[in-house]
């Protein structure tokens, strides 16, 4: 180190040590990550208080996170504009007749949604409040209904779009088109195995079911939800054949379900519009202050070279390529217990990157076992944002949803393995419909 | 703290700091909304000869983003919906306002750093303009100071209501 006054040790046990200890006493996340860093700037002769107005400008100051209100604000829409209300008539003519049929509505739904929207906890939002209560009173189990409803959440930054791909790829500059491409089968494959447990669940419990839909039905629902249908292929095949940017599709993708809600379906009155607009900036202002702190710690790590050192250390175990996969799940899935996932890739994902380089893995295929480990730290305790939001609709504790979300992740982990193993699951898609961007 | 304040309607200062928050949220429904225009302007003008390619678009996209981030920021602190972790097993009533008290004081030390940290940066830029759409920078890095100074007036009523409680009184 040239010049600085700590050690790159004392450095990180003052970033870690006071971050940790602020968590304790309840200070929010967002701001126990900027305190944490004020000793240190004020400690370092070279550094200021306005590097923290500095850096956080910088991370706020990005064409990409546009991306993040833009797609909450497209969930909001679909919303109050009647296009979810579509979506989960064609679920039901669909799987509604599966045993737990409410709970499988509730697993497809999030598909559909996932394809249009490109945020979890706008998903997790919507969709407690269409399906606790109405599980509820069907005779689902509180704690079930919670979790089934977070964990298919995840599905949302796992299936295209989504925001954490977007983020990714505009920190390592991995190809986004790629990303959303590779994210398509895995995240069925989670999907799938979400229905699986629902179906143990719901034979073991007997959960209802609904009476079979007829072929008709099933039509006249594909055909009124037909329009929604469409907004996937309008933002990928937007994003693959490069007619715009990832921001400008997260706004393609409002201008859409604005379109639909406003002119098509005729839903959406002023007063929604209102509703929905403001909650966008809510839920935008609190999760992205977060990562503007989040990019001041991560800078001070690199200021005082603590990623560096850490992968030496790393390096020195001489992992093989399932080693490595598998380090890579364990620390996002760790770190996506304390944190939330924007701020943990910023932080940890370029540490990691020359780590899967080393062994070989390819980008896209790293980044799908960041973005899946991620995913499922939403639902993880103490800071699982899924969780929190369908806890909070439903009125319960977390402690009380704990056992039902770690019994349904099982099987989503056992794909998170395949997902590392095999590297096809991800690559597959991306090879097979765009192969230049596979390097 | 004595037992007669038995007050119906809210002082004057609160009333000027609830007002406030109603106009942060009419602003906040402002910039979400108007967010959209350049970045649909972007694409538009590359598919079609109607408009020219405006330069500025993705400046004021972003800068427009800076202050639609602070002021949710801002409202974020009135609503108490800034993410905690709560490790700590659930508390009587009094706990609980001890330990919301104690994260309530950390957000207030953030907002007094955070005071200093903005005017420094917006005295920093006064004298500069943007790149693009040559906008004076001081505009954008007043968001700054303006947030800090916001947290301090919203964290305020927060702070006098979980003293109450842990004082004996009624939430």
């Amino acid at each position: 180190m040239t010049g600085s006054v700590l050690s790159p040790g004392t450095a990180a046990t003052i970033l870690f040590g006071l971050f940790f200890l602020f968590m304790i006493l309840r200070v929010p996340v967002a701001f126990a990550l900027g305190l944490a860093c004020v000793p240190i700037l004020l400690i370092e002769p070279r550094l200021s208080l306005m590097s923290m107005a500095q850096e956080t400008f910088n991370a706020y100051n990005s064409f990409i996170l546009l991306a993040v209100p833009f797609f909450l604000l497209t969930a909001n829409l679909m919303n109050v504009g009647g296009i979810t209300d579509r979506l989960m008539t064609l679920s039901r003519t669909m799987v509604g007749h599966w045993p737990g049929g409410l709970a499988q509505i509730n697993v497809v739904l999030s598909i559909f949604f996932a394809g249009i929207s490109g945020s979890s906890t706008a998903d997790a939002a919507s969709q407690s409040k269409i399906f606790i209560e109405a599980q509820r009173k069907e005779g689902y189990d509180d704690s079930f209904s919670v979790a089934i409803t977070a964990v298919s959440a995840v599905l949302a930054v796992i299936i295209p779009p989504s925001i954490l791909m977007i983020v990714w790829g505009g920190i390592l500059t991995t190809s986004i088109g790629a990303l959303f491409l590779a994210g398509i089968v895995p995240g069925l494959l989670i999907a799938v195995a979400q229905m699986a447990t629902v179906h143990v669940y719901a034979v073991k419990r007997g959960y209802p079911t609904y009476p079979k839909a007829a072929w008709r039905e099933f039509f006249c629902a594909a055909a009124k939800s037909f329009l929604a249908m469409m907004t996937p292929g309008i933002i990928i095949g937007g994003k693959i054949f490069g007619w715009f940017t990832a921001t400008e599709s997260a706004a393609i993708a409002v201008l859409y379900a604005l379109f639909l809600s406003l002119l098509v379906y005729r839903e959406m009155d002023l007063k929604g519009l209102y509703t929905a607009l403001l909650d966008t900036g809510k839920l935008a202002g609190v999760a992205l202050f977060c990562v503007g702190t989040a990019s001041l710690f991560g800078w001070l790590l690199a200021y005082y070279k603590i990623p560096e050192a850490i992968l030496q250390g790393v390096t020195a175990w001489k992992m093989g390529f399932y080693g490595v996969g598998f380090f890579v799940a364990f620390v996002f899935l760790v770190i996506g217990c304390f944190l939330d996932a924007i701020p943990a890739i910023i932080i940890c994902a370029p540490i990691l990157a020359p780590l899967a380089k080393g062994v070989g893995m390819d980008p896209v295929h790293f980044a799908m076992v960041g973005i899946v480990s991620l995913a499922f730290g939403l639902v993880t305790p103490p800071y699982g944002m899924c969780l929190m939001v369908a806890c909070s609709v439903a009125g319960m504790r977390i402690r009380d949803a704990i056992k039902d979300t770690m019994i349904m992740l099982i099987p989503m982990l056992l794909v998170l393995a395949l997902v590392i193993m095999w590297p096809g699951v991800s690559l597959w898609l991306p090879s097979f419909i765009s192969p230049e961007f596979l390097r | 703290m004595n037992g007669t304040n038995v007050t119906t309607s809210p002082s004057p200062l609160r009333r000027l700091i609830d007002g406030y928050g109603r106009l942060l949220d009419l602003l906040l429904v402002a910039s979400v909304f108007i967010l959209i225009i350049p970045v649909s302007l972007q694409i538009f003008s590359r598919f079609t000869a109607l408009i020219p390619h405006y330069i500025w678009t993705e400046e004021m996209a972003r800068f427009l983003f800076v202050w639609t981030v602070m002021i949710g920021a801002m409202v974020g602190v009135r609503d108490s919906t800034h993410f905690e972790v709560d490790l700590l097993p659930q508390m009587g009533t009094r706990g609980e306002a001890i330990a919301r008290l104690c994260g309530r004081l950390g957000i207030l030390a953030f907002a007094i750093v955070f005071l200093m940290a903005g005017m420094e940066f917006t005295r920093f830029a006064w004298n500069r303009t943007s790149e693009l759409a040559e906008l004076p920078l001081w505009l954008i890095h007043m968001a700054w100071p303006v947030c800090a100074l916001t947290w301090l007036a919203f964290i305020g009523p927060h702070l006098i209501a979980d003293l109450k409680i842990i004082a004996g009184g009624k939430p």
